[in-house]
């Protein structure tokens, strides 16, 4: 390879390491702006729901004869909660430099995450109502699908970090188990997502 | 020197307001006032008009000035004065424009709730627009027709609404206008006091048929009006409308 | 397109990249990959939509017509049903192709490796850099190359939307149908419209940044070079997805695609709605890449008041991007929803509410005109500095203006809704915001008008476009106010009227610093000289042209012309007719513009590295610039804009400071 042979090269004639003018790292920033700009989109879907819910008046929420599982939300839920705290392990594991602990944490929180996607297309097929069935059924079926999808790619994340731990490539430096801190913010930012999302469409 | 700047600029200012103003004054800027809410809606409209033409005036002024007293002489390697500010310059340039701003919102409200006040002495007229035609739905009369009829003099509540897609009513003449949204009761005033055959125009794309989406205004006095309401819509739409079909705004 | 002004003349130290040869070029990310890569997935999707909804057994998949014991499928049923198939068929197209696209070209390679745990190497810079023409169709994660890379496709885009609007003011030229039907005449406005705004105006500030503001910023490189790589890409996709709803028929519901209208029209519409997708997501990740570059990699000493402008305003527009922006990702996937899955957001027959797509369209849609503004606010300070030689007059409040800006514009949005017949009390509320934000802006139009003043002026090209700008944008800003009072709104809304204030403010105001833009990094870019007399006649013409084409569009709208209409009372005729044969003079002086460019590019002069004795750091390293920026990064010392202050400086720069004297002294006060 060309790189390797110009390696010395590159070493000195690369670009000059760039100052550091923030104390927040780079790609942590990046996942806060990134994760700012999810929040909006979720709030475009808000915005939708809440138009058909409080500005259209309506008699009973939701509306005759539809219901909502609220009690299976719930475990679902839980469920989703308890990843976040299996996440935060696996990234105190590999700040402590424990390998086997980041593996099982991934992995439990995959496994969680996985779960709760099944859940909610079993939900799917069984609620009694389908996007079609006015703006109720269509903001449910938006709201909960963007979230689903949120879950589906944090999902892959996560599967991406637990290669690379298997592989060993994560240490407990800060800058070496970034790809283990940026999906786990992802996650967590999916997990509080989803309580939102319950509150406002389940709950109230 | 800077007073003798100030000078030029307000003598080139004053010409070429002069000139301008000349021009303007022999132009028709706005269709025929044909309702009571128009007059609100031009009392504002020529309020924003003189505080804004002001303004451009000042801007192109200056700068017109600036380039011509400021430009540099060829090869010319001087910079200019290191003027980094004036605070006191900044504050009047904020607050000037604030006090500008606040007047016009607050003429604009007012000229608002006057071209929106409805007496409660009112009749109203049901309008559905759809791809591509309005009808309009006389409650009082029972009747739907392809036109607006209106008595001089008499304030009507239009009710909108739409079938299809959203649509706006626009009668330039009266200076009002509203969507017409499908699945909800939009309102406008109109209380019409000239005269005339005007044209009811769709301002909101709604297709292909958009820009042909047209229906006649006509304004009837009491008698014509009564008339008319009395089934005698043909001979009267012959009478009024005369010359020119429903091309309104006659030239002028 | 020949390059031919060698882009570095420090690529001698790097050694040419090896490029994959044999078999291997066919699996390498790059165009061979895209040749088999996209019609394969072009004709997966078929097979995989038709399967599934086979599968699912939706009724009207051609499948279930397409019985081959029955011959007589094959015929009308079958094509009617494929018809109404076409719109899952797209949409799955336009998600599928433009990934595959990606994977083809390499824009997802790195990640690839990263996720497979192969080694990233991130001290491998073989994509890094443009040594021929060739590497300006490659992914390329230098942030110079993909600044030109943007440019140039934005100018594309930009002829193909200034070529349609040449046929909308041909067929208006005379009032009746003479060249399209009505629905094609709305097609040419709204690709029109979209192009300018999606493909034009908004990626053309992000590529001038792109290219400057890590220079200006004393950084070697944006902070994530490849995302940067991977978001000029989604461009052209954006782009050519906008164009290609011409082969089922264009968009035609306005670029506003306003709901129900939207939902009932065929179903070129899809291709808007996801063309905005791809638009936006590049936006997004180029702003957030702006936003993490300007905050983690400034130069030391460059603090947040020594920026120049143009970073401030990269700053604002960022901002704005990241968070405006998911709003009309969401207002286009609910009508996309609405089309393709028959979901009913805001059908008042099922529980909807009509107005919400508006709300939540011009929730985006009115920053937009911000995101438009902004950075042409940020180039023309630049300019109005370095050609008047003067300081930035009132620096700090044209920082802080910028900001005032970027918050109240999220609160006027509804100024778009006065006549809708939305909440009756919610729009004397969004007019006093919108005549406040006025403020803001009017203090950085007597800040500029106050650098002029003392100035030593001197009129080359991006100058005048710079002042061109300020009197066009003045007028476009006032009639903006006209449009916020209510009352006036209430006459003028949807005529043309607002055809003129919007032209006024995005040609007038945005194009107008975009070419100066263009003019004043023209050198450094290219490491060529335009030609200055080309330059200058490009100005006159189109400012003749621009003002003849749009002044007269406020009167005949005032009068009563409504917009958006293919054909018009023939009272408008004659005005129609002048202002047609004005946008033509208009397209014709953009030659003189393309010629200078290109020819420049060719054989122009070659630049010095400041030709301008401009003072920010991107002027103060050969033109164009080494691969790497800075040999080693600079230190800044003072402001941006210290003209005619005796022995001040921006910054030292390998040792040597930018300009020669004493200690910058600190920013104060002075009048003369």
């Amino acid at each position: 390879m060309a790189s390797v042979a110009h390696a010395p090269e590159h070493d000195h004639h690369g670009p000059p390491a760039a100052n550091v003018s923030s104390r927040v790292d780079a790609r942590l920033l990046g996942i806060y702006i990134f994760i700012a700009s999810e929040v909006m989109l979720f709030g475009s879907f808000f915005t939708a729901f809440f138009f058909a819910r409080i500005i259209v008046p309506n008699e009973t929420w939701p509306p005759e004869p539809f219901e909502l599982p609220v009690y299976l939300a719930l475990i679902n839920t839980i469920i989703l909660v308890t990843s976040s705290f299996t996440m935060h392990w696996a990234l105190q594991s590999i700040k402590r430099n424990y390998r086997a602990g980041l593996i099982a944490g991934l992995t439990l929180t995959f496994l969680l995450g996985l779960t709760f996607l099944l859940i909610q297309a079993r939900e799917y097929t069984r609620i009694g109502f389908a996007p079609k069935d006015l703006a109720f059924g269509s903001s449910f079926f938006g709201l909960t699908g963007l979230h689903g999808m949120h879950v589906f790619v944090g999902l892959n994340l996560l599967l991406y970090a637990l290669i690379r731990s298997i592989r060993g490539h994560f240490g407990p430096k800060a800058h070496d188990h970034l790809g283990v801190e940026i999906p786990g913010i992802y996650w967590h930012f999916v997990d509080v997502m989803w309580i939102i999302v319950y509150v406002t469409v389940y709950v109230i | 020197m800077r007073r003798r700047a100030v000078i030029q600029m307000i003598g080139i200012g004053f010409l070429a307001g002069i000139v301008t103003g000349g021009v303007a004054f022999f132009i028709p800027w706005l269709p025929d006032q044909a309702s009571e809410e128009a007059k609100a809606i031009d009392a504002a409209y020529w309020f924003v008009v003189i505080i804004c033409a002001v303004i451009f005036a000042l801007v192109a002024g200056v700068s017109l000035y600036s380039c011509w007293k400021f430009r540099a002489p060829p090869d010319d390697e001087d910079d200019g004065s290191p003027i980094h500010g004036h605070t006191g310059l900044e504050i009047y340039w904020t607050a000037v424009p604030t006090i500008l701003v606040t007047a016009m919102a607050v003429f604009s409200g007012f000229a608002l709730a006057a071209a929106e006040d409805l007496p409660d002495k009112h009749g109203t007229i049901q309008v559905t627009a759809q791809q591509f035609a309005w009808s309009f739905t006389y409650p009082e009369l029972d009747r739907t027709e392809g036109e607006l009829v209106l008595e001089l003099d008499k304030p009507m509540q239009l009710v909108l609404t739409a079938k299809d897609v959203i649509h706006s009513f626009w009668v330039p003449e009266f200076r009002m206008k509203q969507d017409a949204v499908p699945g909800v009761e939009t309102t406008v005033p109109i209380t019409p006091i000239k005269l005339g055959t005007y044209d009811v125009i769709c301002t909101e794309l709604c297709g292909l048929g958009h820009s042909v989406m047209r229906a006649r205004a006509r304004v009837l006095s009491a008698e014509d009006y009564a008339k008319w309401a009395a089934g005698d819509s043909g001979d009267s739409a012959e009478t009024t409308t005369g010359e020119g079909g429903d091309t309104s705004t006659e030239g002028r | 397109m020949a390059v031919a002004a060698p882009q570095t003349r420090h690529a001698e130290h790097e050694g040419p990249p090896v490029r994959p040869t044999g078999r291997r070029r066919w699996t390498a990310g790059g165009w061979l990959r895209v040749a088999w890569i996209v019609p394969l997935a072009f004709l997966l999707v078929p097979v995989l939509v038709l399967a599934l909804r086979h599968w699912l057994s939706y009724p009207s998949s051609p499948f279930s017509v397409l019985n081959p014991l029955d011959d007589s499928g094959w015929n009308d049923d079958f094509w009617r049903f494929a018809k109404q198939d076409l719109q899952p068929l797209i949409t799955t197209w336009t998600v599928v192709v433009p990934f595959a696209f990606l994977a083809g070209i390499g824009g997802f390679d790195y990640w690839a490796y990263w996720i497979s745990g192969r080694p990233t190497r991130p001290e491998d810079h073989s994509g890094h850099g443009a040594r021929t023409w060739r590497d300006y169709f490659r992914v390329n994660t230098d942030h110079k190359v993909i600044g030109i890379q943007y440019v140039v496709t934005t100018i594309i885009f930009f002829i193909a939307g200034g070529l349609l609007a040449m046929f909308l003011r041909a067929e208006l030229a005379k009032p009746g149908m003479q060249i399209v039907d009505p629905q094609g005449y709305n097609g040419l406005f709204s690709v029109h419209a979209a192009l300018m705004i999606f493909l034009f105006i908004i990626p053309a500030f992000a590529g001038l940044g792109n290219y400057v503001i890590p220079l200006m910023i004393g950084a070697p490189d944006m902070a994530f070079p490849r995302l940067n790589a991977l978001s000029f890409w989604l461009l052209p996709i954006a782009g050519l997805m906008m164009l290609s709803s011409y082969l089922v028929g264009p968009f035609a519901a306005g670029w506003t695609n306003y709901v129900p209208l939207a939902v009932q029209q065929p179903e070129g519409n899809l291709f808007f709605q996801m063309g905005v997708q791809w638009a936006g997501a590049s936006s997004i990740l180029t702003a957030l890449n702006f936003l993490v570059t300007i905050i983690t990699m400034r130069a030391p000493g460059m603090t947040f008041w020594r920026m120049p402008l143009l970073v401030w305003a990269n700053f604002a527009t960022s901002t704005l991007v990241v968070i405006a922006t998911p709003f009309i990702a969401g207002s286009q996937f609910f009508i996309l929803f609405d089309r393709v899955l028959h979901t009913n957001f805001f059908d008042a027959g099922e529980g909807g509410y009509p107005l919400g797509y508006q709300h939540i369209f011009w929730f985006y849609s009115h920053p937009a005109v911000y995101i438009m503004m902004l950075p042409g606010f940020g180039i023309v300070s630049e300019v109005i500095s370095v050609f008047a030689r003067k300081p930035i007059f009132g620096y700090r409040l044209m920082a802080l203006s910028l900001m005032a800006i970027l918050i109240l514009g999220f609160s006027v949005w509804a100024h778009h809704m006065f006549v809708s017949g939305m909440a009756a009390w919610l729009r004397v509320p969004m007019m006093v915001t919108t005549m406040i934000i006025a403020v803001p802006t009017g203090i950085k139009v007597f800040s500029w008008l106050a650098t002029l003043w003392e100035g030593r002026i001197r009129f080359k090209t991006p100058m005048l476009f710079a002042l061109g700008f300020v009197s066009m944008f003045v007028i476009g800003g006032l009639s903006g106010v006209y449009l916020g009072s209510i009352p006036i709104d209430i006459h003028t809304s949807d005529t043309y009227f607002v055809v003129a204030h919007i032209h006024y403010v995005l040609f007038g105001g945005s194009l107008f610093t975009i070419y100066a833009g263009f003019y004043y990094w023209f050198p450094k870019m290219t490491g060529r000289m335009y030609n200055e007399a080309l330059g200058k006649l490009h100005f006159w013409l189109t400012f003749i042209g621009f003002n003849a084409t749009f002044f007269p569009m406020h009167w005949i709208g005032v009068r009563g012309m409504p917009r958006r209409v293919a054909d018009y009372d023939p009272q408008f005729a004659n005005w129609n007719l002048i202002i047609s044969i004005a946008s033509f003079f208009l397209g014709a002086s953009t030659l003189v513009f393309l010629y200078n460019m290109l020819v420049s590019w060719r054989s122009g002069e070659p630049a010095p590295g400041n030709p301008w004795r401009a003072l920010t750091l991107e002027w103060q390293v050969s033109s164009p610039p080494p691969v790497f920026n800075f040999d080693e990064i600079p230190q800044v010392v003072g402001s941006p804009y210290e003209y005619g202050v005796r022995g001040a400086r921006h910054a030292v720069l390998n040792g040597a400071p930018t300009t020669q004297g004493r200690e910058a002294a600190p920013m104060e006060e002075s009048v003369p």
